[in-house]
This record gives structure tokens, sequence and C-alpha cells, in this order.
């Protein structure tokens, strides 16, 4: 007998679910909108702190040979799949 | 609790707590995962290390990325933005830190109990019932942290990033305890298929209601303040919360269409599933207009560049997803590593890179320095992204050669020397995703205890 666990439980959900629904819609949680936009940007001053990388041409070098490794381990694969099934 | 003694600037001791929770476990979690991957091609690799082999090691592995890589990742970024969009403080920060050492202690418990031979044999629900027992706790805390911290707010509206975080942590201290079975200590399980159909209930459950929406709390907290905009449209992105809440509750027996289950429960979850593309497109379109035209600043933000980076797995994770579930496709598509792929996309590809994300973002803005290496951090960025793309493209080759093999009656045996050059493509960039984490871990523990700050490279 499993179903009254879970009949059980999916009513607990659908409850707390719509009490919850309820409780936004009577505090005033939907109205307001256009403020809510603005939340996150509330007290955040100045610019990112996280920089640039100073390295850029290094990091190009490093992608460069990484998208070729990439690519040469997959030509790898492609031949040696197809030497396997002639 | 919540310490209004001094007037200086909030340390946030919680956050940074789980960021280094999440870094670490990071590392073991793909070293786990480079083992699993040796066996796969390798069946002898490491044969002879009992607590190590591939029956362990996966569920280590998978155990480790959810709930000791990902999950607390998410939960530092939460425990960040949650006291800053309240406007108030966390309710208390020992608390918090406690809860981030217990994580760590649970996550230790974890191997041990996996690796001792422990498991309790489901997938996703592994762990042993005194494993079980410690999350369930981690939960509780976590919830009654954040719950009284919402009580104490001096800010009325709960933005969409606290709804997210908050249901998230809620509806799973509740799942995870009933999709372990936890009444049960012996077996952790029920029985036929009664316990199948809990388990991938509470299965979906963990990545559709506790890494989706906490990945979508960081986003619309993190791309908002990169790019100094404010959200495209608050209404929008409750809309995406509710929908989400409605739909992603059900579709948990998409996973078992082969299996005999109730039909209609089997047509609930696919009408669901592909339901989902409304909470979807409706995030999406929300977060996109709202960086539209801004990819300098996104580019500026380490951080914002891996949760941009994220929304876009998003994307692909939720449209293969909703294409998975229809029958005829997963005609091909179950049993194989087309679903392992899918995995990868949407637990590292979409809630990983968030984490990642999110701890790049409040990094500095706790410490009030640059990160160590925005260099290392932007080679980690590369080598995540390039590993991940990669086992997209390998597993989906792969599943589609299994796929088509068991359509045919072709036997397991006679597949495997096609797929092996495959599995080994997998196991190479899964070192370029080990040595991402390896250098991250790197990163970040400088960035909080070692950076000598204006100077960072
Ligand atoms: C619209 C949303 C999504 C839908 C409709 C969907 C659908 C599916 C389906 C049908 C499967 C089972 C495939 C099979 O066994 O044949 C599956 C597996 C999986 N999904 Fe998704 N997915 C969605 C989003 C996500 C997201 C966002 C994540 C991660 C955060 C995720 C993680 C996984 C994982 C880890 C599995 C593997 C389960 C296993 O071990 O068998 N999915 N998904
Ligand atoms: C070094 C990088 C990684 C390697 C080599 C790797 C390898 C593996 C292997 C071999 C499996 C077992 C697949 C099977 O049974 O056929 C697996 C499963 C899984 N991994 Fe990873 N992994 C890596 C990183 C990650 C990361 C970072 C995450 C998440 C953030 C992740 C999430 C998962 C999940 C959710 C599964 C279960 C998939 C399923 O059952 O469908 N992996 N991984």
């Amino acid at each position: 007998m499993y179903f009254p666990y879970l009949i059980a439980y999916m009513l607990a959900g659908f409850v707390i679910s719509l009490i919850t629904f309820v409780w936004a819609l009577n505090a005033g949680q939907f109205k307001d909108q256009q403020r809510a936009r603005y939340l996150p940007l509330q007290g955040e001053t100045g610019p990112a702190s996280a920089r640039p990388s100073r390295f850029y041409r290094f990091k190009i070098i490093i992608l460069f040979t990484l998208a070729c490794s990439g690519l040469v381990s997959t030509a790898v694969v492609i031949v040696l799949i197809v030497l396997q099934n002639p | 609790m919540a310490s209004t003694a001094n007037e200086q600037a909030p340390s946030y001791p919680t956050a940074i707590a789980f960021c280094l929770t999440s870094t670490i476990w990071f590392a073991a979690a793909t070293s786990f995962g480079m083992i699993a991957a040796g066996y796969l091609f390798a069946p002898d690799f490491l044969a002879n290390i009992g607590w190590l082999h591939f029956g362990k090691a996966r569920p280590i592995h998978v155990n480790l990325v959810l709930f000791g890589f990902v999950t607390p990742g998410l939960l530092a970024a939460g425990f960040y933005m949650i006291p800053k969009l309240l406007r108030t403080e966390l309710f208390s920060e020992k608390l918090g830190v406690f809860t981030a050492v217990l994580w760590n202690v649970t996550m230790l418990c974890a191997i041990v109990g996996i690796g001792a031979g422990y498991s309790q044999g489901r997938e996703y629900a592994e762990l042993p019932w005194t494993v079980d027992l410690m999350i369930v706790v981690l939960f509780v805390l976590v919830i009654f942290n954040i719950l009284m911290t919402i009580r104490q707010r001096k800010e009325s509206i709960l933005y969409v990033s606290v709804w997210y975080i908050t249901a998230a942590v809620v509806l799973t201290g509740t799942t995870y305890g009933i999709g372990n079975v936890i009444w049960k200590p012996d077996t952790g399980a029920l029985l036929g298929i009664p316990d199948a159909i809990l388990l991938w209930f509470y299965g979906h459950n963990i990545f559709g209601l506790l890494l989706t929406p906490m990945g979508l709390a960081v986003a619309y907290y993190v791309l908002p303040i990169a790019t100094r905009s404010p959200l495209y449209s608050h209404t929008l992105s409750l809309i995406g919360f509710w929908s989400l809440i409605v739909v992603y509750t059900h579709i948990g027996t998409h996973h078992l269409l082969q299996v005999p289950v109730p039909t209609y429960l089997k047509v609930i979850a696919i009408v669901d599933s592909v339901a989902m593309v409304i909470p979807v497109m409706v995030v999406l379109i929300n977060l996109w207009f709202t960086v539209k035209g801004k990819w300098a600043e996104i580019h500026q933000d380490i951080g914002a560049k891996f949760v941009f980076a994220g929304t876009i797995y998003y994307f692909f994770v939720n449209i293969q997803g909703s294409m998975m579930s229809l029958p005829v496709v997963q005609r091909v598509t179950h049993f194989n590593n087309w679903v392992v792929g899918h995995a990868h996309i949407g637990v590292l590809g979409f809630a990983g890179v968030t984490a990642l994300g999110g701890i790049y973002f409040l990094l500095p803005r706790i410490t009030g320095k640059p990160i160590y290496s925005r260099f290392l951090a932007d080679l980690q960025y590369w080598l995540v992204l390039i590993g991940i793309t990669g086992f997209a493209i390998v597993l989906t080759i792969v599943g589609l050669i299994q796929g088509q093999a068991w359509i045919n009656g072709e036997t397991i045996y006679r597949v495997l020397p096609q797929i092996q050059p495959y599995y080994i493509a997998r196991a190479s960039l899964g070192i370029t995703i080990m040595l991402g984490a390896y250098i991250g871990a790197y990163n970040i523990i400088r960035s909080i205890f070692f950076n000598p700050g204006a100077t960072a490279k």
C-alpha cells in the first residue's frame, strides 16, 4: 500500500503551495513590480571589481592550442573508428 | 542572533564557507569521475582496489557532484544574496558556518559509506541511511536560517531569487526524506514498481526542484547587477516561478516510460515535460532581454560570464529534455550514453557552471579585492566549457550508436569495441574538466586567504 503516503504527500504539497500563493497575493508580493525589477541593483556601487585578464594574448594561444588538440583528438577517433570498421 | 553591534561591512562567513566546500568537492568529484571514466575503456584499471571499483566510484562521483559541488556552490550565492536582497543580515552566520562544516563531514561520510559497500543501490538515493539523516538535518538548518532571515527582512517585496531559493530548499528538505524512504532504514526502498515511481519522483526533483531553481536564482541576481540593468520583467519572472512549481513536480515518470507503470502517470509526465517549455522560455526571454546589447559588461565580470554560459546550457538541456520525453525519441535514447550526455549538460553545464559563476561573482564583493587571478579564472572557464561541450558531443554519438544497436537486437559485448575510442575521448575531455576544477580550487582558495589584492593578475 504505497498510495496513501503519496496522496497525503501530494495533498500536503498542494495545500502548502496554495497557502503560500494566497499569502503572497495578500502580502502584496505581486504589486509594485516596477520597483521589484531594481531590487538587485540597490546598494551596488562602482564598477564590477573583477577586471579583464592582462594575459589576453597568452589566453588566445592556450585556447587555440586546446581547440586544435580537441580537433586532432576528434580526427584521431574518427580515423580509428573507420580503420576498425572497414 | 543577527548582530548589529558594529558598523563594519558584513563579511559573509557562511557564503565563504560554502564557496570553499563547493570548490574542494568539485575537485574531488571530478577525480572520482575520472576513475569511473577510466574503468569504462580499461575495465581492469585499478581492479584490485575493492572500495574504488566502478560500482562505487560512480555513485561517489554522482553524489559528490550533486551534494558536494553544485548544491553548496549555489547555496554560497544564496547565503550572500538573500540578506542583500532583503536588506538585512543572515539570521545566524554561526549557524551557517556550522551547517557548512557539517556539510563537509556529511560528504566524507558519504564517501566512506559508499566505499565501504553500504550503498542503498537506488540512483541518486545511494547514500546510506545515516548519511540520509545528516542531509535532512543539513536542509532543516538551511531552511531555518533562510526562513528566519526572511522574517527579519527590511524589504517587503521578495525578489524572484528569494522565491526560488526558498522553494528549492523547502521542497528538497521534504522530498529528500520521502524519496529516500527514510522510514525504512534497512533498505531505504519500497517494494516493486511503486519504488521506481517514488524514486524518480524524487530523482527528478533533485534536478528540477533543487538545482534548477537555485541556478535560476543566481542568474536572476548576477546578470542584472553585472550589466547594470534592471530585470526585464519581474512579473514574468514570477510567472516563470509559479509555472515551474506547477509543471516540474509531476514529470518524474518520464524516466520510466519503458517500465510498466500506470499509463496516466506516463501521460502526465510527457505532457508536463513538453509544457516545461513555458517556464524555461519565460526565464530565458526575461534574462536574455535583461542583458541584451550588454556583452562587454558580461565579459568584464568573470562571474557573469560563467552564469551567462549556464543560461545557454539551460536552453539546450531543456529543449533536449522535452524531446527525450517523447516515447518515440526515447525508444532510441534510453538506456545509453545519450542520457549521460544530457545529465552532464544539465548538472554540470547549467547548474555547475552557474554555481562557479556565483562563486566568482560574490568573492570580490565579499573580500573587497579582485579575484586572485582573472587569467586562471578565464582558463578554468574555457577548460570546463570545452570539456562539457566535448562530453555532450561524444556521449551523444555513443548514445546513438548504442540506441541503434539495442533497437536492432545487437548484443552489448559486440558494441563495446565500437564505442571504446569514444570512451577514450570522453576520458581525455574529463581531464580538461578535472584540470579546470583544480585550477579553480587554487584560484578560489588564494582569492580568499592569500590574496595580494589590487596587484592581482
Ligand atoms: C524541460 C526540462 C527537462 C526535461 C523535460 C528533461 C527530461 C529528461 C528525461 C526524459 C530524462 C530521462 C531519459 C531516459 O532515461 O531515457 C532525463 C534524464 C536526466 N535529466 Fe533531464 N530534463 C530536463 C531538464 C534537466 C535539467 C535542467 C537537468 C539538470 C539540472 C537535468 C538532469 C537530468 C539528469 C541528471 C538525468 C539522468 C537521470 C538518470 O540517471 O537516468 N534535466 N531528463
Ligand atoms: C572529470 C570530469 C568528469 C568525468 C570524467 C565524469 C565521468 C562520469 C562517468 C564515467 C559517469 C558514469 C556514466 C555511466 O555510468 O556510463 C558519470 C555520471 C554522471 N556525472 Fe560525471 N564526470 C565528470 C564531471 C562531472 C561533473 C562536474 C558533474 C556535475 C556537475 C557530473 C555529473 C554527473 C552525473 C549527474 C552523472 C549521472 C549520469 C546518469 O546517470 O545519467 N559529472 N560521470
